[in-house]
């Protein structure tokens, strides 16, 4: 008998219901014992052990798309709600718990065949339960004379990765894994398959190739979302550059932020600079990072003045921002690139350097790729590993570290007054709060994807082991971060991704036209999903007849229907 | 440290007990050395292998060197004191900054192939 049930699903018929999942994919294949079913919790769960934690009443593991189909009809048979995952390591995000509780986990981790890539045409071809080492693995293997690009870490799916919207550090487009993804294959909430694009068009030879096929587009519809399930997705590979450049640029002012903003934009969206820019202040600001007693002094008294941010910079060694930049292509290219950029970036910033420190001849050599001197993100290599973990376990400068995270980073356009906006409301909220503050006008921005910044926000650990105050800990945490939401959005700014238990809270910020665009998207939920068996409540969409589970204020707040909103249009 | 050593201990004795129930179902098949130090090639060492990444040890080393100051390996094939059921227990609930791993990540066969080479050395 599982922990919980889904409304209007009786213990007679939960039993029922996994006898026919064991038909379809046999009983080795389906976890119902508790220790089993508690490897389905998330473990970064800003909620652990408390009443409202999201957890699965049992998880059901497939191994082809026909299987999936099966699976998908008898929990519409039974109104049991599924969910989805791939490979389950989307920690920070919810991991491999379900965004409804009671619901049946399905783990497509053993649909991991990566049945095409080809370094002709530059792409791949992906089961969701194939891992980036999986697939880095198969391209050294074999040969092959493509990129991948890797999250960090590296041991989750470029399928699960993509559909929840996350980035990678190589050149751009490819940092953007649904934005490089091209042909889907979907399980829809019914049990029949679709193929988009090209897909759609049989024995097609172009699915990779040609993303639109003909008529409407959905593949947007099932990027955190819960219209469907998808059991293969094609991305477009980056083929192997012949070296990468790296560079440092300098500048000396506060206020050449906006100026190398917006030369970088340029050279950017020209594409002569697809590489990530790595943005950081030798003055502090760094994510995750104790912030210097001085500038702590600096902001314990409000926020300072421009002047006095310049007094400080002058005070501090005169740096006031470092970005490596990251060129790929042919040495020569790359040499005629990084002169072409550090003209345009002198011109536009006086008193900036630029360094053209290393052009690495790829492909690296293997030691390169673990431990490249000046750049030991391997990520930029498109090499997948585990160094994040590094950032965040124990260390001996931090023997106590909280067992997980919730991520938060918010969409920033590429300006130094949209910067600045974010860090000023993080800086507000600490205060607000009554917590350490680590927003300072040297907090920069991530440059993961193309064509704006993700800013990190608040620092909110979550705990699951013995700690005697962890309910309250977490509960503190949940309060930082449902703030944090709140004032960014107010402040106009909205996260791109976030945990269970905040999905709803999120979504109802994007409110514009009375949640006209939330309205849409359950108008088509109940369309294609009418026993609302998918997900349920993934990304705020919930079926109507769940649709009296949502929190929109937060998961704290009781459950309630959206507000009237009309801010911004009608 | 009591700290430590103490919750170590409480959590092995409360959890022993459902490590075992875990495992219960197939313990009529062995755990293998040889597979086992393939299985743990592919799940485990990325975080707790030897090596070097980016100049710092990997991440689960680095964390148990953090924790164990020397007094025991920090690299997990080097131990010498591990039970299978502490490996098996550790994989299935995690720890500490660990997350846990589900069935279809490592298989039930796989649990038993990775205790049995991580305990090759025990003495």
């Amino acid at each position: 008998m599982p922990k919980i049930l889904p409304a209007g699903v009786t213990a007679a018929s939960f039993a029922m219901a996994v006898k026919e999942f064991q038909g379809v994919v046999g009983a080795d294949w389906v976890f119902t014992s508790d220790p089993d079913v508690d490897t389905y919790r998330d473990a970064y769960s800003p909620l652990w052990d408390e009443p409202n934690e999201y957890v699965p009443s049992a998880a059901v593991a497939p191994d082809t798309v026909e299987q999936v189909q099966a699976l998908v009809r008898i929990a519409n048979r039974y109104k049991l709600p599924l969910y989805p995952v791939s490979t389950g390591k989307n920690l920070a995000y919810g991991s491999s718990a379900p965004s409804y509780s009671g619901s049946v986990v399905l783990d497509l981790k053993r649909m991991n065949r990566i049945l095409k890539v080809d370094d002709k045409r530059n792409f791949a071809l992906l089961e969701p339960g194939v891992s980036y080492f999986d697939l880095y693995r198969h391209i050294q293997e074999n040969g092959l004379k493509v990129w991948i690009d890797v999250p960090d870490p590296g041991w989750g799916s470029p399928v699960g990765n993509a559909l929840d919207h996350g980035v990678g550090y190589t050149a751009s487009p490819f940092r953007d894994h649904f934005g490089s993804h091209c042909g889907m294959e979907v399980v829809t909430p019914t049990g029949e398959i679709i193929r988009t694009g090209m897909g759609a068009l049989p024995n097609s030879d172009s699915w990779q190739d040609y993303r639109y096929g003909v008529g409407p587009w959905v593949d947007g519809l099932f990027g955190q979302s819960n219209f469907g399930i998808v059991t293969k997705m094609g991305f477009w590979l980056f083929p192997q550059p012949e070296a990468m450049g790296t560079a440092t640029v300098l500048a000396p002012r506060y206020a050449d932020l906006a100026p190398l903003i917006e030369v970088f934009n340029y050279l950017e969206d020209s594409m002569l600079m697809t590489g990530m820019q790595d943005w950081s202040s030798p003055l502090g600001g760094r994510f995750g990072q104790p912030q210097p007693e001085e500038l702590s002094a600096l902001m314990a008294n409000g926020w300072p003045s421009d002047e006095q941010i310049e007094a400080y910079v002058r005070a501090h060694g005169g740096v006031a921002w470092q970005v490596r930049l990251h060129f790929y292509g042919p040495e020569k290219i790359v040499r005629a690139t990084s002169e072409y950029a550090e003209q345009r970036i002198t011109q536009a910033v006086p008193g900036a350097t630029f360094e053209l420190d290393e052009i690495l001849k790829l492909p690296p050599t293997p030691e390169q790729a673990r431990s490249h001197e000046n750049d030991p993100h391997a990520d930029h290599l498109g090499v997948p590993n585990m160094i994040t973990y590094g950032l965040m376990s124990r260390r001996p400068n931090d023997p106590d570290p909280p067992q997980g995270h919730l991520d938060m980073f918010c969409v920033s356009p590429r300006t130094a007054q949209g910067i600045m906006q974010v860090n000023r409301t993080l800086y507000e909220t600490a205060r607000e709060l009554g917590m350490p503050n680590h927003a300072s006008p040297f907090n920069t921005p991530n440059h993961w994807y193309h064509r704006c910044y993700m800013m990190a926000g608040m620092m909110t650990p979550t705990y699951r082991d013995d700690t005697p105050d962890r309910s309250a800990k977490n509960k503190r945490s949940r309060q930082i971060y449902e703030t944090a939401v709140k004032n960014l959005a107010a402040a106009r700014f909205g996260l791109y991704r976030t945990a269970l238990g905040m999905q709803d809270l999120l979504v109802n910020q994007y409110s514009f036209g009375n949640h006209a665009l939330l309205r849409f998207q359950e108008t088509m939920k109940d369309a294609i999903d009418p026993n609302g068996i998918v997900a349920p409540g993934r990304y705020g969409v919930w079926p109507k007849r769940l649709r009296d589970q949502r929190r929109p204020d937060g998961i704290d707040a009781p459950v309630a229907a959206l507000k009237q909103n009309k801010e911004g249009g009608a | 440290m009591i700290r430590f050593a103490t919750l170590w201990l409480v959590g092995l004795a409360l959890l022993a007990a459902a490590a075992t129930a875990a495992t219960a179902s197939a313990q009529d098949a062995p755990g293998d050395v040889a597979r086992g130090k393939v299985a743990f090639e592919h799940s485990c060492a990325m975080c707790h292998g030897p090596g070097m990444h980016g100049g710092r040890l990997l991440p689960g080393t680095a964390s148990l060197d953090a924790k164990y100051h020397g007094r025991v390996p920090a690299t997990l094939e080097d131990r010498t004191d591990l039970s299978a059921d502490y490996v098996m227990l550790v994989v299935r609930r995690g720890s500490e900054g660990m997350p846990f791993f589900r069935p279809t990540e490592v298989t039930k066969q796989d649990l038993r192939d990775i205790a049995a080479y991580l305990t090759r050395k025990v003495r």
